[in-house]
């Protein structure tokens, strides 16, 4: 039992430590920033498997912006709301 | 003169001559009998080499009858093959030996099945099957079976079952007293004084005539040690009902087996009657005697071999005894490699089942629905076998495909499973109707235990390099239709507005506000089935559950890591401490009766009235654990022994232990469980398999109480934060579907 290609989960990792010196340059703060960018990449790993794309990082780079543009709609509604109640 | 007789078939297994055959009369009484068999295994290649063959045979002091003829092999059609059928059953292994090493370029088939497994397969019996026997003598001229393993109600046959069990672990103390015990009579015997015990046991043996021997430890220390003690005192013990037969003995070996390694010990067979060890049976805590019997019937291996063989096995030889019976040859060796494919194939077909990330947190009234034995469903309703061809490449690649069947016959695979699974959906629609408290309940439950087993393997054989009847593309394409059933099945449950919480494989947890009852589920449950030809159930409806973190990171979920109540009050949990074979008894105790406690709560706007109660009992547990007052074997930490011991690098605590059994002259192989103790100082652990008893002072609470507080947090956290904090799911990445109703917030741009 064996796969002949890693598995989502498994580029995932791989492309995480590539940046690893990226990362270690970065301030202690963009460093969280960072680290939350690809934990939104994560939350779509099952997808990025089925998309099984040629490049894997684009579909870890459209998760992210996925996961940032939900929280722009996010943020957007509550501004809304905010907005509305005011007098 | 010709008679006939009813029972049910005990054993059958070569003799010098022919066959001998075991079976348990309706009359009550165990017959004997012999019958003449010809196994056949074939030759297929040059038509010259093929001659030669057949001069090298002729001149064999085997007697054989040879012919040429015609078969079919699944994979390259009709073949003209040298068959050879050996008249003398026992000597057909030794034959191919020979044959092997002086024809080596020919290809053979059929050459390595067992006897017995062609004998059910030529005769269409099993063992325990109700048949009649046509009889001249002591000569069995035929044999019709009155029944198949596929009925869910089968007549018991009158078993007399033997058993040994000394009075403790041999791995760990000396056993001084071996208890024998058979309906309701039970005595013990002193094991030291040997003359007497041989004597009783023989004198039990021939008044008793068990049938079924059922030891703790007897292939691994007691059948030995009585051996030895006959061979030392000159007495003699049968052991044997067929006493011109000797006792079997195959030797201990480990191997590897998904990413596992595992360890088979010592194994004793008898012949006439069983010998079943109790702790050397695969899946013996799953399914018990009843499942064992089960999987030798629907297996056809014989009882002995079936309870010790993996499921694995188990399968191959249901297809093999498919093949036999069907004149489809069966090769030797699969020939089959993998047909080179493009890098897009590749990564479009080589992928598994689909699993989401769930939803981290508490989720209330959650629907849980899964596809019945979806692998094995999707191989039977879509025809996927090694042999059937599939349009295109022979892969579906997943996106855009049709679940369409393969068209033409169904292959060897579907035709092996399609019985085992309707077995399996008839126990199970029956489990669902019987009363709780119905005498056929666990019954059913350990049957259907060892077919889930069967099942659970027969996705994995398919793709297995070695499988006779094994492709990685109907591999591929099983799991390619499943992605695509599991994707359908998510489209319709969102199209009805349910919010998908979790995916795994080939189940769904989905949530709507309002839907409640199973009724409520039963239009998705229906659509589902519409959309992709599979039959779906409810596996229940959760009052809460909560799906958890990563430990590393708690904003990653983890896809196999939770639990929840259903509405009946009964638990679920998966991936948690209480699940880990490495957790100690007591940690795990806990673990649960704090979920049991959590259950008592009729919904989860009431766990804040229980939680005052889970948290006062773990309060107690903790004293018993500060306090010493935990029996030493419920510390116990059980782990498997991964390597051999000179391969660490930097030593488990398992290995550690190991290290202190060997110095206490006990072998631990790679694959079996060790059981130790964390201690206080160097080496940190004591291994529990040493004669002298560990000191309960030298107990390393603090570390257990490390462990006990993690596996308490696993379950109290999540409650904590919905009871006090008020936050049920911690929504960092994905929104409740209120703030993603898309409409709705094009409507507040505008």
């Amino acid at each position: 039992m064996g796969r002949t290609l890693p598995s989502a989960t498994q580029v995932f990792l791989q492309e995480e430590a590539a940046f690893s010196r990226f990362r270690r340059a970065l301030r202690r703060s963009d460093q969280l920033a960072l680290d939350d960018l690809f934990g939104s990449a994560r939350q779509h790993l099952a997808a990025a498997q089925y998309a099984s794309h040629a490049l894997p990082f684009e579909v870890f780079l459209l998760s992210m912006l996925l996961e940032e543009h939900k929280e722009v709609m996010h943020l957007r509604q509550l501004v809304e709301e905010q907005l509305s109640q005011k007098p | 003169m010709n008679t006939t007789l009813t029972g049910w078939l005990l054993d059958v297994y070569p003799n010098d001559v022919n066959l001998t055959l075991w079976l348990i009369g309706d009359d009550g009484e165990r017959h004997c009998f012999v019958q003449d068999f010809t196994p056949r295994l074939y030759a297929a290649g040059h038509a010259a080499r093929l001659r030669q063959l057949w001069q090298w045979l002729d001149a064999q002091p085997v007697p054989l009858c040879l012919e040429r003829t015609r078969r079919k092999d699944v994979f390259k059609g009709q073949a003209t093959v040298l068959s050879v059928g050996v008249l003398q059953p026992a000597r057909l292994d030794e034959l191919f030996r020979s044959m092997l090493v002086a024809f080596p370029d020919l290809t053979y088939y059929d050459a390595d099945i067992s006897i017995p497994l062609r004998h059910a397969a030529a005769f269409d019996v099993f063992p325990l099957a109700h048949c009649r026997l046509e009889l001249c003598g002591t000569k069995v001229l035929g044999i019709k079976p009155l029944d198949t393993p596929w009925e869910l109600e089968l007549e018991p046959p009158p078993l007399r079952i033997l058993s040994l069990e000394p009075d403790c672990d041999p791995a760990h103390g000396d056993p001084q007293q071996l208890i024998v015990s058979h309906g309701r009579v039970r005595y013990s015997l002193a094991l030291h004084s040997r003359t007497a015990l041989l004597v009783c046991l023989a004198a039990e043996m021939r008044r008793y005539d068990p049938d079924l021997l059922l030891t703790s430890w007897g292939d691994t220390w007691l059948l030995p040690y009585l051996a030895q003690a006959c061979r030392e005192s000159g007495l003699h013990l049968p052991l044997n009902r067929d006493e011109s037969q000797a006792v079997l003995e195959r030797k201990e070996h480990t191997y590897f087996s998904y990413g596992q390694i595992v360890y088979r010990g010592r194994q004793v067979q008898l012949r006439g009657r069983w010998h079943l060890d109790r702790h050397n049976a695969m899946l013996w805590n799953d399914y018990a005697l009843d499942g064992v019997l089960e999987m030798a019937r629907v297996t056809r291996q014989p009882v002995q071999d079936a309870a010790r063989l993996s499921p694995g096995t188990g399968i191959s030889s249901m297809q093999f005894v498919t093949a036999l019976q069907k004149d489809i040859l069966i090769p030797w060796h699969k020939q089959q490699a993998e047909t080179p494919k493009t890098a897009i194939d590749l990564l479009q077909a080589d992928m598994g089942g689909m699993v989401y990330q769930p939803t981290i947190g508490l989720h209330r009234d959650v629907g849980g629905i899964d596809f019945v034995s979806m692998y094995p469903g999707i191989m039977v309703r879509f025809n996927i076998s090694p042999e059937v061809p599939r349009a295109g490449t022979g892969v579906l690649t997943g996106s855009g495909q049709g679940l369409e069947p393969a068209p033409g016959e169904p292959g060897i695979v579907p035709l092996t499973l399609a019985p085992l699974l309707n077995k399996r959906l008839a126990l199970k629609s029956a489990l669902q109707t019987l009363h709780r408290h119905d005498c056929r309940r666990p019954v059913y439950q350990s049957l259907s235990s060892a077919h889930k087993w069967l099942l659970v393997t027969c996705f994995g054989y398919l793709g297995y390099k070695n499988a006779r009847f094994g492709r990685i593309e109907s591999h591929e394409a099983v799991t390619a239709y499943g992605r695509e059933a599991l994707l359908r099945a998510k489209e319709a449950a969102e199209e009805m507005d349910y919010e998908i919480l979790h995916m795994y494989v080939d189940g769904l947890w989905v949530q709507k506000t309002g839907c409640k009852s199973p009724a409520d589920f039963e239009a998705l449950l229906a659509d589902i089935t519409a959309r992709t030809g599979l039959p779906i159930s409810m596996d229940g409806i959760y009052r809460w559950v909560v799906f958890l973190p990563s430990r590393q990171n708690v904003r990653v979920p983890v896809p196999n890591r939770y639990f929840g109540v259903f509405q009946d009050g009964s638990v679920k949990v998966r991936g948690i401490e209480a699940r880990r074979h490495d957790t100690a008894p007591f940690i795990a105790e806990t673990q649960m009766r704090l979920l049991e406690i959590l259950a008592q709560a009729p919904d989860a706007d009431h766990l804040g009235e229980v939680l005052p109660l889970a948290k006062a009992f773990v309060y107690r547990q903790l004293k018993l654990l500060r306090g010493g007052r935990v029996p030493v074997e419920k510390l116990l930490i059980s782990q498997k022994l991964s390597r051999e011991l000179g391969e660490y690098s930097s030593p488990s605590p398992s290995a550690r232990a190991v290290r202190q059994m060997q110095a206490a002259g006990k072998i631990v192989r790679p694959g079996q469980r060790v059981r130790f103790l964390f201690t206080l100082g160097k080496p940190g652990v004591r291994a529990w398999d040493v004669p002298q008893p560990p000191d309960p002072r030298s107990i390393d609470l603090k570390r257990y109480r490390i462990l006990f507080e993690r596996a308490v947090d696993t379950v109290l956290t999540p409650i904590q934060n919905s009871v006090s904090v008020g936050v049920d799911c911690e929504c960092l990445y994905l929104f409740p579907p209120s703030v993603c109703s898309l409409p709705h917030r094009a409507g507040l741009l505008g």
